[in-house]
Formats: structure tokens, sequence, C-alpha cells
């Protein structure tokens, strides 16, 4: 049988070529820095939410899709706006797809090689320039979610007018 | 089963044969690239658009998935019509039948905007879909194309081989009824919305399936320096005229029908006569190339016994069934939908215009892909198990 | 000519009469039209007694809709992907110029998903991604949607878009992403919270949104008394977008 040991030499070669590749990058250092800053304000307890993040997520989205339940609790958008910064010091944009896996959720999972398709379609930071409070204050200093639903009204009547000077100008 | 004295071997992996793996697997190494490609950049590298959503990618999927079922009628002649002629190709059909399912359906779901999420494609089901239906249909006739080989290859199992004769035959008929009602069940669209879409393309399988078969069993049996008797050959001859002219009549039909309807006079005009590439795929590919001429190379009289006449004609019915459905997966997307009845409409959707098609290097390299695919599981196939009989002459196919 | 006057007065007649212009009275149109869309509590679902629908009077667009298109743009963040053709953009919405062949009468009107009840995008995709809520709107759950765009085959409208690319920084509540189709949904992250969609306040005075269950609401007063006819009615899919004036 020539063909059937053809393969196995290649496929002796391809696993000795990812083991000696897998030796010699070693373990990257994880950035936990971002994950860490607001754990304990969290709306799960830090060691639940490590673990089943994945499953509140899952459900939830299921519940808003299909049946139009828009609580915030587990809502990924308040997730983001709690928890990711939109931009850097340096005015940067933040985005989990960046080299310096300093965004939220990238920080990990980067680390522990779980790919994430939430961002392909969910915006990955809070869009500031669509809502300046896109954070929930408690009170004067703790960062947090109300029980009450948005009401972004203020900014929507400033849309409105603005759509409608620009229907007169046309 | 009457073929008591017939001998099956393995194909003889000789370094043609290599080289010709070898080709094989670079076409599946274009297509796997075209793949990571398209998952890493998305469409926007493709010619498809908003408009035209399917493209080359389908109607090379379809087009293996059409053969495919086609390619299994010669076992299903010898195991349900009880010819037994037929019966010695009987596992050489079925597994040609499986490489070509699996070549197609390698395109289909490669091309997926989502080729990541098959496992949802696998766990989700809308039994309303019809194109839900096809994914149990497809993974159905995998099952039951190796269970008939089993049945074939297996002393053990050989009380079973009727039935799965008969279970894949009927399988395969439902399963191209599904394929084209994929069309078919489109209200929307004036070019697809018709019964008679579902019979074309079980007639188009038998054409397709059975070109492909003849020149790939033509081909192996010159690789390996068997003998393949004109008995053979010329049963297969006038069986494939018989489904190339099913396959036209019903193609007629269909336009007749159109023709009587006035809504649909629009989309008919443009495929018929003004529609360019179209057009020109229709009457040349379609009906010239892959109807009249291989029709007039099989009844020849001049050309009878003549193996090259017979190869000729196969591969053009194959390059015409292509062309065709091009015309009816492509050419029926470029004609633009109908809002309004008896009017012109106009809009930055491209709405009333017929729409612009060309498809990119990454797609035919998908679909190069997918054919690569299905002839190294096809050619891998034989040398790993015996389903070629010794000798097809003419003596020992009268003597079985 | 004067039945048309006669329905435009009637229009007008069921909208309330509300001026227009301005700031100030668009907070007007905003309090009178609340009544449209009675806020749901975040946590309870959305009930099937509902349908949702939209009645679009064409003579009443000044624009043909233009302005609508323009609102459903900003709020979804569709229509300038970085990378995509011109064919390969999505369009929810788009405004479609009508001329008669043989009278010459000409009209433009806004066209996007118009959320049938028997809605065949629905019926043909494999997933169940293309799906229908309760209350009657129909839209993508990209969650599971594979990609395959037999939905946008389906289609008599030609409603659906497949986005061909990557995107970044979408609209927080509008998600949309490579890989997936997308459509009209009629602002569901509106209306859940007890909003108008974006493109029916983007045209205040030819728009009517709200309940087509609720025989007392102002889109079905508005519809018994003016009609409201289907583009393709021959498919009878039973839009729940309806228009005046086709």
């Amino acid at each position: 049988m020539p063909l059937l040991s053809h393969i196995k030499s290649l496929l002796g070669l391809v696993l000795l070529a990812t083991l000696l590749v897998g030796c010699d990058a070693g373990v990257p250092e994880p950035n936990l820095a971002p994950a860490k800053a607001k754990a304990a304000q969290c709306v799960e307890p830090t060691a639940d939410m490590r673990k089943n993040h994945m499953v509140y997520l899952d459900v939830h989205r299921d519940k808003t899709v299909i049946e139009g339940i828009r609580t915030n609790k587990h809502s990924l958008n308040e997730c983001i706006n709690c928890h990711v910064v939109p931009t850097r010091e340096d005015g940067s944009a933040v985005h989990y797809t960046d080299e310096k896996k300093d965004h939220f959720c990238a920080s990990c999972h980067t680390y522990v090689g779980v790919k994430l398709d939430c961002f392909q379609c969910h915006a990955d930071r809070p869009q500031i320039v669509e809502n300046i409070n896109y954070q929930h204050k408690l009170s004067s200093n703790t960062y947090h979610l109300s029980a009450q639903s948005v009401q972004p009204d203020m900014n929507d009547l400033l849309w409105l007018s603005q759509s409608q000077t620009q229907g007169a100008t046309q | 089963m009457s073929s008591k004295t017939m001998v099956y071997s393995e194909l003889h992996a000789s370094k043609v044969y290599y080289f010709i793996l070898g080709i094989c697997l670079a076409l599946v190494v274009l297509g796997a690239f075209s793949f990571f490609h398209l998952e890493h950049e998305g469409h926007y590298v493709t010619g498809m658009n908003n408009q035209v959503v399917w493209g080359l990618p389908h109607v090379f999927a379809i087009f293996l998935i059409v053969a495919a079922s086609g390619a299994l009628n010669i076992a299903s002649i010898g195991t349900v019509f009880r010819k037994g002629l037929y019966q010695p190709m009987g596992g050489l059909s079925a597994l040609l039948a499986i490489a070509l399912l699996l070549g197609g359906l390698a395109i289909l779901v490669l091309d997926l905007g989502h080729a990541d999420r098959l496992i949802i494609a696998m766990t989700y089901y809308n039994f309303k879909s019809i194109f839900a239906w096809n994914i149990i249909l497809y993974n159905g006739f995998l099952a039951l194309c190796i269970l008939y080989i089993w049945t074939m290859q297996d002393r053990k199992m050989k009380v079973l081989y009727p039935y799965a004769g008969f279970f894949a035959f009927s399988w395969r008929l439902i399963l191209t009824l599904g394929t084209g009602s994929i069309f078919g069940f489109l209200v929307s669209r004036a070019y697809y919305n018709s019964a008679m879409i579902a019979p074309l393309f079980i007639a188009l399988s038998f054409a397709l399936g059975l070109a492909v078969f003849i020149i790939l069993l033509f081909f192996v049996y010159r690789l390996d320096k068997r003998e393949l008797g004109d008995l053979v050959l010329n049963r297969l001859r006038y069986l494939l005229a018989i489904f190339v002219a099913a396959a036209m009549f019903l193609e007629l039909a269909r336009h007749l029908t159109a023709l009587y309807i006035a809504q649909r006079h629009g989309v008919e005009q443009f495929i018929l006569l003004e529609g360019g590439i179209y057009t020109l795929l229709f009457w040349i590919g379609q009906v010239l190339v892959g109807g009249l001429i291989p029709l007039s190379l099989i009844f020849c009289r001049a050309l009878k016994n003549n193996h090259w006449s017979l190869l000729l004609a196969s591969a053009l019915v194959i390059v015409g069934g292509f062309a065709q459905l091009y015309v009816i997966i492509v050419g029926g997307q470029v004609y633009p939908l109908e809002l309004f009845p008896n009017a012109e409409v106009q809009s930055s959707f491209f709405d009333g215009e017929i729409h612009a098609y060309a498809p990119s290097v990454w797609e035919w390299m998908l679909g190069l892909g997918g054919i690569g695919l299905a002839l190294t599981i096809y050619f891998f196939g034989m040398v790993a198990l015996r389903f070629l009989p010794r000798s097809l002459a003419d003596t020992e196919v009268e003597a079985s | 000519m004067s039945q048309i006057n006669a329905y435009r007065r009637k229009f007008m007649a069921t909208l309330g009469g509300v001026a227009v212009g301005g700031l100030a009275s668009s907070v007007i149109l905003r309090t009178v039209q609340a009544g449209d869309v009675p806020a749901k509590p975040a946590d309870q679902p959305v009930s099937n007694q509902v349908r949702w629908g939209m009645l679009i009077d064409v003579n009443r667009l000044t624009d043909g809709g233009a302005s609508m298109v323009e609102a459903c743009k900003r709020e979804h963040g569709w229509g300038n992907d970085p990378k995509a053709r011109p064919e390969q953009q999505a369009q929810w919405m788009r405004t479609v110029k009508v001329t008669d062949k043989l009278t010459k009468y000409s009209f433009t009107l806004p066209v996007m998903c118009q959320h049938c009840e028997e809605p065949p995008c629905v019926d043909v995709c494999p997933t169940g991604a293309s799906m229908k809520r309760a209350d009657g709107i129909v839209q993508v759950n990209k969650h599971i949607c594979i990609g395959c765009r037999y939905c946008m085959m389906a289609c008599p409208y030609k409603a659906r878009s497949f986005v061909h690319e990557s995107l970044t920084d979408q609209r927080p509540h509008s998600p949309r992403g490579i890989g997936t189709v997308e459509s009209c949904n009629l602002c569901v992250h509106r209306v859940d919270q007890g909003q108008l969609p974006a493109c029916v306040e983007a045209a205040p005075n030819a728009v009517i949104f709200g309940d087509l269950n609720d025989p007392n609401s102002r889109i079905s007063q508005a519809m018994k008394a003016l009609g409201g006819s289907q583009i393709r009615a021959d498919l009878s899919l039973n839009t729940g977008v309806r228009y005046l004036g086709l």
C-alpha cells in the first residue's frame, strides 16, 4: 500500500511541525486588567459570570429577538456599556480584534482561544456619539444599571428636529 | 443475482493514477483557498450581489447534486428494473453518486455566509422549508448509497440488496424533486415558479449523471487497461439519447406554458431573444451543444460503435447541462422582479433593470474545488474497494 | 382629481388635524402619536393580540419617501459599507419611481419589507432564522442565520440584503454583520419601547403606524375609511405595510 504509507508519513510530518511551533511560541500573557476592573459591580457574582456568562447571553438573546423582551439585566449592550471603554487614552478606538487585546471580552477570549462572534454583528464598544449617557448612573460615583429601561427621549427629540430642518432645506 | 461469474477488483494505483489524483487534490486545495478567502473577507470579493444572490458556485453545486442523483440510475436500472447488463456497474454508479453529491454539497456549504454555523443548519429545522427537507434528503441519500454499496460488497448483506436498491431509487427521485423545488416553489420569480421545474430537474439529472458516468467509466477502463465492450457502451449510448430528449421535451413544455401566461412574457422574451449572454447560452449552449448535437452524434449511423463520438456526445451533454443550469439559476435572477405590472420602475436598488453578474475567480475556484473533491473521492474509492468489474467485454457481459 | 382631494381631506381628518413644522409641534406630534404604540413593559413578551402595520399615503409624501429612507439609514446604519460595490450595498428601504407604461402616470413610493402575514421568506428559511414575531413583525434572527440567501430569492419585494463584508461600530440597537441577511424590522427596538419606527417619525404627515388588529386604532380607522392597497396583492400575502394612492 504505497498510498497509505505516503499519507502516514505526511501526517507525521504535520504533527511534528505543529508540535515544534507550539513549543516555540509559548503561552502569551493574558491582559485581565479590564476584566477585573468592574467585576464587583456585575449583575451576577463574579464566579458565576466567569462560568456562565455565555448562557445568560444566549438565553437573553432568544428572549429579546423572538419574544421582544428587552430587559437590561443580561443585555449584551449593557455589558458593553459598562465594561468597555470606547476609546483609549490616545483617542484610538477599542475593538475586540485589536492587537493590544485590551478589549474587555477579547482580553480573556484570546487567552483561552475561544472564538467570539458576537461582535460580527453587535457593536463591540459603546457608541458615544449616539448616546452620551450610555452608562446608567445609580449615584454620583457608581456606574451601574438601573432596573428601569432607557429613556433616550431628549436625544430622540433632538434628532427629530434635525431631520425636520433637513427636510425643510431640501 | 446474475453476475456470479463477474469478478471485481480494485483499480491499480499506477503512476498515472497518482498524477490524476494529484490534479484532483490540487483542485481541492484551490477550492479550500477560495473558501478561506471568502470566509475571511466576506462575499464582496465575489461577483454575487444583492440582486444576483446565487451565482456560479450554486451552478456548480446544483450541477453536481443533480448529476449525483442521476449517476445512481445505472445501479437502479440493474436492481429495480432487473436489467442484468447494468448490474456489474452498480457499485461504481453508487460510488460516483456519493462522490458527486459530496462535491456539490461542499460547494453549497462553503459558499454560505456563515459556513461555520453548519451545526445550526443541522440542529434547527424549519419543516416548511424545502431547503431544510433537502438537508435531510441529502444525508439520507448518502446513507442509502453507502448501505447499497454494502449490500453489493458483503455476501452477508446480500439479502438486503433489492430493498436497498429500491429505496435508493425512490429516494433519489424525491431528492431531485426536492432540488428542483428549491426553484419551483419561488412564487415571486417569474422564471422559476412552475411545477415543471421539478420533473425537468429529474430528466436533467438522468442525462447529466449518465453523461458523467460514461466519461469516467470509459476513462477508468482505459487507465487500467480493462476491456469495455460495445454492448455496454451502446446500451448507455441510447439511454443517454432518451434522457437528453426527455430533458429537452420538458424544457420545451416549460417555455410553452410560460409563453401562454402574459405575466411571463417579459422574462421569456429576455431569455429567448434579448438576454445577450443568457440567450446565447440558451440557444447555443443548452439547445444546440447540449441537445441537438449529442442526439445527432448518437443517432448518426456512420458513427455507430464509435466510442469517441459517444464520449464527445457525453461531454457536450455536460457542457449543455451546465449552460442550462446557468441560464436557469443566474438568468432567472438577472431579470428584475416585477413590483408593479404594466409599469416601469426605477430606484437606487436597481429595480426594473437587468442586473449584472460576472463571476469572480474565487467563485470559479470554489466550483472547481467541488469537482476536484468529487473526483478525488471517486478515484480514491476505486482503489480502496472492489468496484470495477475486471472486464466489461461483450463476451463477459453476455455470459453473466 | 376631486376624488383625490376628497380622500386627502379625509386623511387629514384622521390625522386629527395636527399642525406641522418646527420642534415644538413635533413634540405635540409625539404625544399625540404615542397612543399608536402603547409602551410594553420591558419584561413582557410581545403579544399576538397586536399586529403592527403602516399606512403610507403616497400623495402626501412630498419627497417620495426620501426622508424616510434617510431616517432608516441613520437609525440602522446601512448603506455605507466600505468595501461593498454599489450593487452589494444593503438597502433596507428605497424609493421606487413607478411610471405606468400606457398612461405614463407616475408616482414615487418607499418600498421596504412589507411584513406579510404569510411571508415567503419565513416559509423557505431552512433554520427558522427568517421569522415572524407574534406581533406580525418579520425579521431575521441573525443568531441562527447561516447566510444561504434563500429568503432573498423568495421575497417578492426585494426587501432583503446580504452583508458582504466585516463591519465595526454598528448601531448598538441594530446589530448587522458579515454573512447574514437583513431587512427592515419595523424598528423592533423602538416599537418594543413604545416608540414609532424611525421612518414613520420622519414623515409624520403621510404615514400612520399602529395596531391593525385593533379596530379603534388610528390606522384601522384610516384604512376603513380610505382603503390601503398592497404591492403585488395578487400573491395574497396580506401585507402589513399598506399604501394610499398607488
